[in-house]
Protein backbone atom coordinates (compact mmCIF):
# COMPACT_ATOMS: atom_id res chain seq x y z
CA UNK A 1 0.00 0.00 0.00
CA UNK A 2 2.56 1.87 1.00
CA UNK A 3 4.40 1.82 -2.26
CA UNK A 4 1.61 2.28 -4.45
CA UNK A 5 0.63 5.52 -2.48
CA UNK A 6 4.05 7.35 -3.13
CA UNK A 7 3.48 6.58 -6.84
CA UNK A 8 0.75 8.02 -7.00
CA UNK A 9 2.10 10.77 -5.30
CA UNK A 10 5.16 10.89 -7.26
CA UNK A 11 3.22 10.77 -10.90
CA UNK A 12 0.74 13.75 -9.78
CA UNK A 13 3.71 16.10 -7.93
CA UNK A 14 6.95 15.25 -9.71
CA UNK A 15 8.74 18.14 -7.88
CA UNK A 16 7.62 17.57 -4.82
CA UNK A 17 10.39 15.40 -2.68
CA UNK A 18 7.08 13.35 -0.61
CA UNK A 19 10.28 11.70 2.19
CA UNK A 20 12.11 14.61 2.58
CA UNK A 21 9.50 15.65 5.94
CA UNK A 22 7.37 14.45 8.24
CA UNK A 23 6.12 17.63 8.26
CA UNK A 24 4.84 18.07 4.98
CA UNK A 25 1.96 20.26 5.67
CA UNK A 26 3.14 22.14 8.35
CA UNK A 27 6.81 22.73 6.93
CA UNK A 28 4.93 24.17 3.75
CA UNK A 29 5.87 21.62 1.25
CA UNK A 30 2.10 20.72 1.08
CA UNK A 31 -0.34 23.76 0.38
CA UNK A 32 -4.35 23.68 0.04
CA UNK A 33 -4.04 23.04 -3.49
CA UNK A 34 -1.77 20.62 -3.76
CA UNK A 35 -3.84 18.75 -0.73
CA UNK A 36 -6.85 19.27 -2.66
CA UNK A 37 -4.98 17.43 -5.81
CA UNK A 38 -3.47 14.55 -3.29
CA UNK A 39 -7.29 14.31 -2.02
CA UNK A 40 -8.36 13.92 -5.38
CA UNK A 41 -5.66 11.48 -6.90
CA UNK A 42 -5.44 9.13 -3.92
CA UNK A 43 -9.59 9.17 -4.37
CA UNK A 44 -9.43 7.87 -7.52
CA UNK A 45 -7.40 5.60 -7.24
CA UNK A 46 -8.10 4.04 -4.18
CA UNK A 47 -11.82 4.11 -4.56
CA UNK A 48 -12.09 5.98 -1.06
CA UNK A 49 -14.30 9.10 0.18
CA UNK A 50 -12.44 10.54 2.93
CA UNK A 51 -14.57 12.96 5.11
CA UNK A 52 -14.25 16.54 5.04
CA UNK A 53 -13.38 16.19 9.13
CA UNK A 54 -10.34 14.07 8.54
CA UNK A 55 -9.08 16.46 5.73
CA UNK A 56 -6.94 18.00 8.65
CA UNK A 57 -2.74 18.72 8.03
CA UNK A 58 -2.00 15.79 10.51
CA UNK A 59 -3.14 13.68 8.44
CA UNK A 60 -1.28 14.91 5.09
CA UNK A 61 2.00 15.21 7.07
CA UNK A 62 3.86 12.21 5.91
CA UNK A 63 3.40 9.39 3.53
CA UNK A 64 2.59 6.70 6.10
CA UNK A 65 0.24 9.27 7.19
CA UNK A 66 -1.85 9.31 4.24
CA UNK A 67 -1.44 5.42 4.07
CA UNK A 68 -3.04 5.04 7.22
CA UNK A 69 -5.99 7.45 6.33
CA UNK A 70 -6.75 5.48 3.18
CA UNK A 71 -6.67 2.31 5.22
CA UNK A 72 -8.95 4.05 7.64
CA UNK A 73 -11.61 4.48 5.01
CA UNK A 74 -11.13 1.54 2.49
CA UNK B 1 -13.27 54.96 20.60
CA UNK B 2 -11.22 54.24 18.13
CA UNK B 3 -7.49 52.22 19.01
CA UNK B 4 -5.61 54.75 18.40
CA UNK B 5 -7.81 57.54 20.87
CA UNK B 6 -6.72 59.27 23.72
CA UNK B 7 -10.13 57.39 24.42
CA UNK B 8 -8.87 54.38 24.21
CA UNK B 9 -5.86 55.07 25.97
CA UNK B 10 -7.29 55.52 29.17
CA UNK B 11 -9.74 53.47 29.09
CA UNK B 12 -7.31 50.25 28.47
CA UNK B 13 -5.30 51.93 31.02
CA UNK B 14 -7.68 51.42 34.06
CA UNK B 15 -8.94 47.85 32.24
CA UNK B 16 -5.29 46.57 32.39
CA UNK B 17 -4.76 47.59 35.81
CA UNK B 18 -8.24 46.04 37.43
CA UNK B 19 -7.64 42.96 34.86
CA UNK B 20 -3.71 42.17 36.33
CA UNK B 21 -4.98 42.87 40.22
CA UNK B 22 -7.26 40.31 39.79
CA UNK B 23 -6.42 36.94 42.07
CA UNK B 24 -8.30 33.92 40.14
CA UNK B 25 -9.19 33.28 36.48
CA UNK B 26 -12.91 33.08 36.74
CA UNK B 27 -12.53 37.19 37.96
CA UNK B 28 -9.93 37.63 34.80
CA UNK B 29 -13.19 36.44 32.80
CA UNK B 30 -15.53 38.84 34.11
CA UNK B 31 -13.08 41.43 33.75
CA UNK B 32 -13.20 40.87 30.17
CA UNK B 33 -16.34 40.65 29.69
CA UNK B 34 -17.28 43.50 30.82
CA UNK B 35 -14.38 45.37 29.64
CA UNK B 36 -15.44 44.33 25.77
CA UNK B 37 -18.93 45.57 26.67
CA UNK B 38 -18.21 48.58 27.81
CA UNK B 39 -15.83 49.36 25.16
CA UNK B 40 -18.59 48.21 22.58
CA UNK B 41 -20.91 50.05 23.92
CA UNK B 42 -19.01 53.05 23.64
CA UNK B 43 -17.28 52.34 20.93
CA UNK B 44 -20.45 51.79 18.65
CA UNK B 45 -24.11 52.65 19.90
CA UNK B 46 -26.35 50.70 22.22
CA UNK B 47 -28.27 48.66 19.16
CA UNK B 48 -25.63 47.62 17.74
CA UNK B 49 -24.58 45.84 21.41
CA UNK B 50 -28.48 44.13 20.83
CA UNK B 51 -27.34 42.88 17.64
CA UNK B 52 -24.29 41.16 19.00
CA UNK B 53 -25.98 39.88 22.21
CA UNK B 54 -29.10 38.07 19.71
CA UNK B 55 -25.92 36.67 17.53
CA UNK B 56 -24.38 35.23 20.45
CA UNK B 57 -27.49 34.09 21.61
CA UNK B 58 -28.26 32.43 18.20
CA UNK B 59 -24.33 30.82 17.79
CA UNK B 60 -24.46 29.48 21.76
CA UNK B 61 -27.97 27.57 21.24
CA UNK B 62 -27.13 26.32 17.48
CA UNK B 63 -23.19 25.21 18.61
CA UNK B 64 -24.64 23.83 22.35
CA UNK B 65 -27.50 21.73 20.37
CA UNK B 66 -24.92 20.29 17.87
CA UNK B 67 -23.03 19.20 20.71
CA UNK B 68 -25.68 17.40 22.39
CA UNK B 69 -26.72 15.61 19.39
CA UNK B 70 -22.91 14.67 19.11
CA UNK B 71 -23.26 13.17 22.58
CA UNK B 72 -25.09 10.14 21.34
CA UNK B 73 -22.60 9.49 18.32
CA UNK B 74 -19.53 9.46 21.36
CA UNK B 75 -21.60 6.84 23.16
CA UNK B 76 -22.23 4.45 20.36
CA UNK B 77 -19.35 4.86 18.37
CA UNK B 78 -17.31 2.34 21.23
CA UNK B 79 -16.36 -0.60 19.48
CA UNK B 80 -17.03 0.27 15.85
CA UNK B 81 -14.45 0.66 13.00
CA UNK B 82 -13.21 3.40 11.43
CA UNK B 83 -15.21 3.15 8.63
CA UNK B 84 -18.30 2.21 10.60
CA UNK B 85 -17.64 5.46 12.89
CA UNK B 86 -17.76 7.50 9.61
CA UNK B 87 -21.17 5.74 8.48
CA UNK B 88 -22.82 6.79 12.42
CA UNK B 89 -21.37 10.15 12.07
CA UNK B 90 -22.73 10.92 8.50
CA UNK B 91 -26.20 10.17 10.51
CA UNK B 92 -25.68 11.95 13.31
CA UNK B 93 -24.64 15.21 11.08
CA UNK B 94 -27.40 14.95 9.17
CA UNK B 95 -29.57 15.04 12.18
CA UNK B 96 -27.85 18.46 12.92
CA UNK B 97 -27.66 19.99 9.75
CA UNK B 98 -30.71 21.99 10.38
CA UNK B 99 -29.42 23.64 13.24
CA UNK B 100 -26.50 24.90 11.61
CA UNK B 101 -28.20 25.83 8.46
CA UNK B 102 -31.14 28.04 11.05
CA UNK B 103 -28.29 29.53 12.61
CA UNK B 104 -26.11 30.21 9.47
CA UNK B 105 -28.91 31.95 7.72
CA UNK B 106 -29.65 34.10 10.69
CA UNK B 107 -26.14 35.68 11.30
CA UNK B 108 -25.45 35.46 7.60
CA UNK B 109 -28.52 37.27 6.87
CA UNK B 110 -28.25 39.76 9.64
CA UNK B 111 -24.34 40.79 7.75
CA UNK B 112 -26.07 40.27 4.25
CA UNK B 113 -28.88 43.00 5.45
CA UNK B 114 -26.53 45.17 6.57
CA UNK B 115 -24.37 45.24 3.28
CA UNK B 116 -26.85 45.34 1.47
CA UNK B 117 -28.69 48.69 3.02
CA UNK B 118 -25.34 50.29 2.55
CA UNK B 119 -24.79 49.15 -1.07
CA UNK B 120 -28.48 50.69 -2.13
CA UNK B 121 -28.15 53.50 0.23
CA UNK B 122 -30.76 53.25 2.73
CA UNK B 123 -31.11 54.98 5.95
CA UNK B 124 -28.99 54.33 8.43
CA UNK B 125 -30.98 53.93 11.73
CA UNK B 126 -29.55 55.41 15.06
CA UNK B 127 -31.68 53.11 17.38
CA UNK B 128 -33.09 50.28 17.24
CA UNK B 129 -37.09 51.56 16.42
CA UNK B 130 -35.69 52.87 13.63
CA UNK B 131 -34.42 49.95 12.28
CA UNK B 132 -38.20 48.48 11.74
CA UNK B 133 -38.68 51.77 9.57
CA UNK B 134 -39.11 51.26 5.73
CA UNK B 135 -35.09 50.70 4.23
CA UNK B 136 -33.61 51.12 7.36
CA UNK B 137 -30.25 49.62 8.32
CA UNK B 138 -27.59 49.47 10.70
CA UNK B 139 -24.15 48.72 10.63
CA UNK B 140 -22.93 46.84 13.97
CA UNK B 141 -18.66 47.87 15.26
CA UNK B 142 -16.99 44.48 13.72
CA UNK B 143 -19.94 42.47 12.04
CA UNK B 144 -18.14 40.92 9.77
CA UNK B 145 -15.57 40.01 11.93
CA UNK B 146 -17.54 38.32 14.77
CA UNK B 147 -19.83 36.94 12.05
CA UNK B 148 -16.86 35.36 10.27
CA UNK B 149 -15.56 34.08 13.19
CA UNK B 150 -18.80 32.54 14.74
CA UNK B 151 -20.04 30.88 11.22
CA UNK B 152 -16.18 29.15 11.53
CA UNK B 153 -16.78 28.06 15.35
CA UNK B 154 -20.23 26.74 13.99
CA UNK B 155 -19.05 24.62 11.38
CA UNK B 156 -15.99 23.44 13.38
CA UNK B 157 -18.09 22.21 15.61
CA UNK B 158 -20.66 20.42 12.99
CA UNK B 159 -17.25 18.64 11.86
CA UNK B 160 -16.32 17.82 14.90
CA UNK B 161 -12.82 19.90 14.64
CA UNK B 162 -13.48 22.15 17.62
CA UNK B 163 -15.17 21.78 21.26
CA UNK B 164 -18.27 23.30 21.77
CA UNK B 165 -18.32 26.41 24.85
CA UNK B 166 -21.34 25.52 27.20
CA UNK B 167 -21.18 28.57 29.00
CA UNK B 168 -22.86 31.16 27.71
CA UNK B 169 -20.69 34.26 29.12
CA UNK B 170 -17.62 32.95 27.87
CA UNK B 171 -18.42 32.99 24.53
CA UNK B 172 -19.91 35.90 24.90
CA UNK B 173 -16.61 37.43 26.06
CA UNK B 174 -14.78 35.63 23.43
CA UNK B 175 -17.31 37.29 20.49
CA UNK B 176 -17.14 40.52 22.18
CA UNK B 177 -13.56 40.47 23.33
CA UNK B 178 -12.48 44.18 22.41
CA UNK B 179 -8.96 43.22 20.58
CA UNK B 180 -10.57 41.27 18.08
CA UNK B 181 -13.74 42.60 17.63
CA UNK B 182 -13.00 45.65 15.42
CA UNK B 183 -10.76 45.03 12.77
CA UNK B 184 -10.32 41.33 13.27
CA UNK B 185 -8.09 38.91 13.56
CA UNK B 186 -10.71 36.68 12.54
CA UNK B 187 -9.70 34.46 15.71
CA UNK B 188 -10.91 30.80 16.01
CA UNK B 189 -13.27 30.92 18.89
CA UNK B 190 -12.27 27.50 19.95
CA UNK B 191 -8.71 28.58 20.19
CA UNK B 192 -9.13 31.74 22.07
CA UNK B 193 -11.88 30.60 24.66
CA UNK B 194 -8.93 27.58 25.47
CA UNK B 195 -7.35 30.06 26.54
CA UNK B 196 -9.57 32.38 28.71
CA UNK B 197 -10.12 28.75 30.77
CA UNK B 198 -6.51 29.22 31.53
CA UNK B 199 -5.40 32.85 31.74
CA UNK B 200 -2.53 33.36 33.71
CA UNK B 201 -1.88 35.81 36.58
CA UNK B 202 0.56 39.16 36.09
CA UNK B 203 3.67 38.53 34.49
CA UNK B 204 6.15 41.65 33.92
CA UNK B 205 7.60 40.37 30.74
CA UNK B 206 4.49 39.34 28.98
CA UNK B 207 2.94 42.81 30.18
CA UNK B 208 6.33 44.94 28.69
CA UNK B 209 6.36 42.88 25.63
CA UNK B 210 2.21 43.54 24.81
CA UNK B 211 2.89 46.80 25.68
CA UNK B 212 6.29 47.54 23.26
CA UNK B 213 3.88 45.61 20.53
CA UNK B 214 1.50 48.49 21.39
CA UNK B 215 3.94 50.99 20.98
CA UNK B 216 5.06 49.60 18.04
CA UNK B 217 1.47 49.79 16.11
CA UNK B 218 1.16 53.05 17.48
CA UNK B 219 4.22 54.42 15.64
CA UNK B 220 3.21 52.73 12.35
CA UNK B 221 -0.19 54.20 12.51
CA UNK B 222 0.33 57.61 13.74
CA UNK B 223 3.75 58.45 12.29
CA UNK B 224 3.68 57.08 9.16
CA UNK B 225 0.03 56.09 7.77
CA UNK B 226 -1.60 58.91 8.87
CA UNK B 227 1.30 61.02 7.79
CA UNK B 228 0.88 59.37 4.33
CA UNK B 229 -3.17 60.16 4.36
CA UNK B 230 -2.51 63.06 4.16
CA UNK B 231 -1.31 63.33 0.37
CA UNK B 232 -3.27 60.01 -0.44
CA UNK B 233 -6.56 61.57 0.49
CA UNK B 234 -6.24 64.46 -2.13
CA UNK B 235 -4.68 62.38 -5.14
CA UNK B 236 -7.26 59.65 -4.59
CA UNK B 237 -9.95 61.54 -4.22
CA UNK B 238 -8.92 64.03 -7.82
CA UNK B 239 -6.79 61.44 -9.58
CA UNK B 240 -7.35 63.24 -12.94
CA UNK B 241 -5.15 65.76 -11.88
CA UNK B 242 -2.07 63.84 -11.21
CA UNK B 243 0.08 61.88 -13.83
CA UNK B 244 3.11 59.98 -14.55
CA UNK B 245 5.78 59.69 -12.05
CA UNK B 246 3.31 61.54 -9.69
CA UNK B 247 0.34 58.87 -9.71
CA UNK B 248 3.98 55.79 -9.43
CA UNK B 249 4.87 57.71 -5.83
CA UNK B 250 1.59 58.22 -4.83
CA UNK B 251 0.20 54.61 -5.41
CA UNK B 252 3.44 53.19 -3.77
CA UNK B 253 2.99 55.00 -0.65
CA UNK B 254 -0.67 54.32 -0.93
CA UNK B 255 -0.01 50.88 -0.93
CA UNK B 256 2.54 51.23 2.55
CA UNK B 257 -0.33 53.74 3.77
CA UNK B 258 -2.35 50.66 4.02
CA UNK B 259 -0.03 48.18 5.12
CA UNK B 260 1.04 50.34 8.25
CA UNK B 261 -2.36 51.12 9.07
CA UNK B 262 -3.96 47.90 9.29
CA UNK B 263 -0.59 45.82 10.50
CA UNK B 264 -0.22 48.70 13.30
CA UNK B 265 -3.63 48.26 14.39
CA UNK B 266 -2.88 44.66 14.59
CA UNK B 267 0.15 45.13 16.29
CA UNK B 268 -1.83 47.26 18.83
CA UNK B 269 -4.24 44.63 19.44
CA UNK B 270 -2.17 41.62 19.72
CA UNK B 271 -0.20 43.91 21.82
CA UNK B 272 -3.22 44.54 24.25
CA UNK B 273 -4.26 40.88 24.75
CA UNK B 274 -0.75 39.63 25.05
CA UNK B 275 -0.78 42.25 28.33
CA UNK B 276 -3.95 39.81 29.18
CA UNK B 277 -1.74 36.84 28.61
CA UNK B 278 -3.76 36.21 25.25
CA UNK B 279 -2.39 35.02 22.17
CA UNK B 280 -4.31 36.10 19.35
CA UNK B 281 -3.37 34.85 15.74
CA UNK B 282 -0.98 36.96 13.57
CA UNK B 283 -2.29 38.64 10.71
CA UNK B 284 0.75 39.85 8.94
CA UNK B 285 4.18 38.30 8.03
CA UNK B 286 6.36 41.02 6.42
CA UNK B 287 4.57 40.91 2.93
CA UNK B 288 6.16 43.08 0.78
CA UNK B 289 8.71 40.29 1.03
CA UNK B 290 6.28 37.75 -0.90
CA UNK B 291 7.63 36.44 -4.23
CA UNK B 292 4.47 35.39 -6.10
CA UNK B 293 0.61 36.36 -5.14
CA UNK B 294 -0.26 33.33 -3.53
CA UNK B 295 2.37 33.91 -0.83
CA UNK B 296 1.55 37.24 -0.64
CA UNK B 297 -2.07 36.22 0.42
CA UNK B 298 -0.66 33.75 2.85
CA UNK B 299 1.31 36.77 4.38
CA UNK B 300 -1.34 39.28 4.06
CA UNK B 301 -4.66 39.60 6.36
CA UNK B 302 -3.69 36.02 7.16
CA UNK B 303 -6.76 34.96 9.24
CA UNK B 304 -9.39 36.17 6.11
CA UNK B 305 -7.11 33.73 3.80
CA UNK B 306 -7.38 30.93 6.19
CA UNK B 307 -11.11 31.42 7.08
CA UNK B 308 -11.84 31.00 3.36
CA UNK B 309 -9.41 28.61 2.81
CA UNK B 310 -10.91 26.33 5.55
CA UNK B 311 -14.48 27.52 5.31
CA UNK B 312 -15.05 28.09 1.41
CA UNK B 313 -12.17 26.92 -0.50
CA UNK B 314 -11.81 23.45 0.71
CA UNK B 315 -15.76 22.34 1.44
CA UNK B 316 -16.14 23.07 -2.16
CA UNK B 317 -13.16 21.29 -2.94
CA UNK B 318 -13.73 17.90 -1.11
CA UNK B 319 -17.69 18.21 -2.02
CA UNK B 320 -18.22 14.66 -2.95
CA UNK B 321 -19.94 15.72 -6.10
CA UNK B 322 -17.28 18.45 -7.57
CA UNK B 323 -14.85 15.42 -6.53
CA UNK B 324 -16.43 13.21 -9.06
CA UNK B 325 -16.34 16.26 -11.46
CA UNK B 326 -12.97 16.88 -10.89
CA UNK B 327 -11.91 13.02 -11.10
CA UNK B 328 -14.10 12.70 -14.60
CA UNK B 329 -12.27 15.91 -15.88
CA UNK B 330 -8.80 14.05 -15.17
CA UNK B 331 -10.04 10.54 -16.68
CA UNK B 332 -11.09 12.51 -19.49
CA UNK B 333 -8.38 15.38 -20.09
CA UNK B 334 -4.78 13.92 -18.21
CA UNK B 335 -4.11 14.98 -14.74
CA UNK B 336 -3.07 17.95 -15.02
CA UNK B 337 -6.54 19.43 -16.27
CA UNK B 338 -8.10 17.62 -13.33
CA UNK B 339 -5.45 19.51 -11.13
CA UNK B 340 -6.39 22.86 -12.73
CA UNK B 341 -9.83 21.82 -12.77
CA UNK B 342 -9.78 21.61 -9.25
CA UNK B 343 -8.08 24.35 -7.76
CA UNK B 344 -9.73 26.68 -10.78
CA UNK B 345 -13.07 26.37 -9.55
CA UNK B 346 -12.95 27.09 -5.90
CA UNK B 347 -10.20 29.64 -5.69
CA UNK B 348 -12.26 31.50 -8.32
CA UNK B 349 -15.63 31.57 -6.06
CA UNK B 350 -12.91 32.38 -2.84
CA UNK B 351 -11.75 35.37 -4.82
CA UNK B 352 -15.26 36.53 -5.85
CA UNK B 353 -16.09 36.25 -2.62
CA UNK B 354 -13.27 37.80 -1.01
CA UNK B 355 -13.94 40.77 -3.02
CA UNK B 356 -17.90 40.98 -2.18
CA UNK B 357 -16.60 41.18 1.91
CA UNK B 358 -13.97 43.52 1.15
CA UNK B 359 -16.82 45.86 -0.36
CA UNK B 360 -19.91 45.80 -2.42
CA UNK B 361 -19.38 47.81 -5.64
CA UNK B 362 -18.46 46.74 -9.01
CA UNK B 363 -14.63 47.50 -8.32
CA UNK B 364 -14.40 44.89 -5.45
CA UNK B 365 -15.63 42.33 -7.75
CA UNK B 366 -13.11 43.09 -10.52
CA UNK B 367 -10.62 43.09 -7.83
CA UNK B 368 -11.34 39.71 -6.40
CA UNK B 369 -11.39 38.54 -10.13
CA UNK B 370 -7.98 40.46 -10.89
CA UNK B 371 -6.45 37.94 -7.85
CA UNK B 372 -8.15 35.18 -8.36
CA UNK B 373 -6.91 34.92 -11.86
CA UNK B 374 -3.59 36.22 -10.94
CA UNK B 375 -3.14 33.05 -8.90
CA UNK B 376 -4.97 30.90 -10.85
CA UNK B 377 -2.79 31.64 -13.45
CA UNK B 378 0.30 31.66 -11.27
CA UNK B 379 -0.75 27.89 -10.59
CA UNK B 380 -1.26 26.85 -13.95
CA UNK B 381 1.57 27.97 -15.29
CA UNK B 382 4.52 27.19 -12.62
CA UNK B 383 5.51 24.52 -14.75
CA UNK B 384 6.11 26.25 -17.91
CA UNK B 385 7.97 29.09 -15.65
CA UNK B 386 10.02 26.58 -14.14
CA UNK B 387 10.81 24.98 -17.86
CA UNK B 388 11.56 28.69 -19.10
CA UNK B 389 13.81 29.71 -16.49
CA UNK B 390 15.65 26.72 -17.05
CA UNK B 391 16.24 27.21 -20.55
CA UNK B 392 17.23 30.72 -20.32
CA UNK B 393 19.65 29.15 -17.57
CA UNK B 394 18.43 32.37 -14.88
CA UNK B 395 19.73 31.10 -11.52
CA UNK B 396 16.14 31.13 -9.32
CA UNK B 397 18.32 31.06 -6.00
CA UNK B 398 19.82 34.25 -6.29
CA UNK B 399 19.17 36.85 -4.64
CA UNK B 400 18.82 39.15 -7.57
CA UNK B 401 16.34 36.83 -8.80
CA UNK B 402 14.10 36.47 -5.76
CA UNK B 403 14.78 40.89 -4.99
CA UNK B 404 12.74 40.85 -8.86
CA UNK B 405 10.08 38.62 -7.49
CA UNK B 406 9.63 40.74 -4.57
CA UNK B 407 9.50 44.12 -6.60
CA UNK B 408 7.01 42.30 -9.14
CA UNK B 409 4.64 41.39 -6.42
CA UNK B 410 4.50 44.56 -4.72
CA UNK B 411 3.84 46.08 -8.07
CA UNK B 412 1.32 43.82 -8.74
CA UNK B 413 -0.48 44.62 -5.31
CA UNK B 414 0.27 48.31 -6.29
CA UNK B 415 -2.17 47.82 -9.21
CA UNK B 416 -4.67 46.15 -7.07
CA UNK B 417 -4.92 48.54 -4.65
CA UNK B 418 -5.35 51.28 -7.38
CA UNK B 419 -8.60 49.19 -8.21
CA UNK B 420 -10.57 49.92 -5.16
CA UNK B 421 -8.77 53.44 -3.82
CA UNK B 422 -10.70 55.80 -5.94
CA UNK B 423 -13.76 54.13 -5.41
CA UNK B 424 -14.96 53.54 -8.64
CA UNK B 425 -13.78 52.02 -12.01
CA UNK B 426 -13.80 54.91 -13.70
CA UNK B 427 -11.34 56.20 -11.22
CA UNK B 428 -9.45 53.68 -11.26
CA UNK B 429 -9.19 54.01 -15.39
CA UNK B 430 -8.40 57.31 -15.11
CA UNK B 431 -5.26 56.61 -12.54
CA UNK B 432 -4.14 53.88 -14.94
CA UNK B 433 -4.24 56.35 -18.10
CA UNK B 434 -2.76 58.87 -16.00
CA UNK B 435 0.20 56.59 -15.32
CA UNK B 436 1.12 56.72 -19.02
CA UNK B 437 -0.36 60.26 -20.20
CA UNK B 438 2.14 62.21 -19.38
CA UNK B 439 5.75 61.04 -17.27
CA UNK B 440 5.97 64.93 -14.92
CA UNK B 441 9.58 63.67 -13.78
CA UNK B 442 10.18 67.40 -13.06
CA UNK B 443 7.84 67.09 -9.60
CA UNK B 444 11.14 65.35 -8.56
CA UNK B 445 13.02 68.41 -8.71
CA UNK B 446 11.07 70.94 -8.60
CA UNK B 447 9.38 71.03 -5.42
CA UNK B 448 5.89 70.71 -6.32
CA UNK B 449 5.78 66.86 -5.34
CA UNK B 450 5.69 68.23 -1.83
CA UNK B 451 2.61 70.89 -2.45
CA UNK B 452 0.09 68.04 -2.62
CA UNK B 453 -0.87 67.91 1.19
CA UNK B 454 2.75 66.13 2.63
CA UNK B 455 5.39 68.85 2.94
CA UNK B 456 9.47 68.37 2.66
CA UNK B 457 9.85 67.70 6.14
CA UNK B 458 6.63 65.37 6.35
CA UNK B 459 8.26 63.66 3.34
CA UNK B 460 11.50 62.79 5.11
CA UNK B 461 9.62 61.69 8.05
CA UNK B 462 7.86 58.99 6.26
CA UNK B 463 10.76 58.44 4.57
CA UNK B 464 12.46 58.00 7.64
CA UNK B 465 9.53 55.82 9.00
CA UNK B 466 9.46 53.21 6.17
CA UNK B 467 12.85 52.73 6.74
CA UNK B 468 12.57 51.83 10.21
CA UNK B 469 9.31 49.70 9.27
CA UNK B 470 11.75 48.11 6.24
CA UNK B 471 14.75 47.60 8.86
CA UNK B 472 12.23 46.08 11.54
CA UNK B 473 11.13 43.47 8.86
CA UNK B 474 14.32 42.80 6.99
CA UNK B 475 14.77 41.98 11.35
CA UNK B 476 12.28 39.83 11.94
CA UNK B 477 12.71 37.37 8.83
CA UNK B 478 15.63 36.42 10.92
CA UNK B 479 15.57 37.04 14.68
CA UNK B 480 12.48 37.86 17.68
CA UNK B 481 13.24 41.64 18.00
CA UNK B 482 11.91 42.15 21.76
CA UNK B 483 13.80 39.04 22.80
CA UNK B 484 16.59 40.31 21.79
CA UNK B 485 15.95 43.92 22.78
CA UNK B 486 15.12 42.37 26.06
CA UNK B 487 18.58 40.75 26.71
CA UNK B 488 20.42 44.10 26.77
CA UNK B 489 21.45 46.04 28.89
CA UNK B 490 18.46 47.84 31.11
CA UNK B 491 20.29 51.64 29.63
CA UNK B 492 19.89 50.82 26.01
CA UNK B 493 16.49 49.31 26.43
CA UNK B 494 15.01 52.42 28.00
CA UNK B 495 16.60 54.36 25.42
CA UNK B 496 15.02 52.30 22.59
CA UNK B 497 11.61 52.62 24.61
CA UNK B 498 11.96 56.53 25.40
CA UNK B 499 13.53 57.14 21.75
CA UNK B 500 10.02 55.80 20.23
CA UNK B 501 7.77 56.84 22.60
CA UNK B 502 9.04 60.89 22.36
CA UNK B 503 9.52 59.74 17.97
CA UNK B 504 5.47 59.16 18.84
CA UNK B 505 5.11 62.05 20.37
CA UNK B 506 7.15 64.45 18.40
CA UNK B 507 6.12 63.13 14.78
CA UNK B 508 3.07 61.31 15.74
CA UNK B 509 -0.15 62.63 14.12
CA UNK B 510 -2.62 63.78 16.86
CA UNK B 511 -4.52 66.49 18.02
CA UNK B 512 -7.68 68.52 17.86
CA UNK B 513 -7.45 69.24 14.32
CA UNK B 514 -6.47 64.88 13.86
CA UNK B 515 -9.24 62.51 13.06
CA UNK B 516 -8.83 59.59 15.12
CA UNK B 517 -11.51 57.80 13.87
CA UNK B 518 -10.35 55.76 10.70
CA UNK B 519 -8.42 52.76 10.47
CA UNK B 520 -8.91 51.38 7.15
CA UNK B 521 -10.11 48.35 7.86
CA UNK B 522 -12.67 49.41 10.30
CA UNK B 523 -15.54 49.69 8.31
CA UNK B 524 -16.03 46.11 8.10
Amino acid sequence: MREKVKKVLEENYPEIDFESSTELVDDGILDSLTMVGIISALSMEFGVVLPYEDIIPENFNSIDAMVELIQKFS
Amino acid sequence: MSYNSLTFILFFAVYLVIYLCMPRVWLRQGVILVGSLVFYRYAGRLTPLAILLLTSMIVYAASLRIAKIYDGYEVEKEGLSAKEQAVLFAGYKKKSRKYLWAALALILGILIYTKAGRLLHWTEAGKLSELFQWKAYIVPLGISYYTFSSVGYLLDIYWKKAKCERNYFSLLACMSYFPHIVQGPISRYDKVLKQFHTLPGFSYERVCFGLQRMLWGYFKKMVVSDRIALVTSNVFSAPSEYAGVEILIFVILGAVELYADFSGCMDIVIGAAQTMGVTLEENFKRPFFSKSAAEFWRRWHMTLGVWFKDYIYMPIAMNPKFMKLAVSVRKKSGNKAGQIFSAAIPLGVVWILTGLWHGTGADYVVWGCYWGTLIILETVLAPEMKKWTQKLRIDTTTFGYRLFQMIRTFLLFCIGRMITVTGSLEGFALMLTGLFREHRLWVLFDGSLYLHGLDQKNFAVVFFGILLMWGVDIMQEKMKIRESLGRQPIVLRWFVYYGVIAFLLIFGMYGSAYDSGAFLYDAF
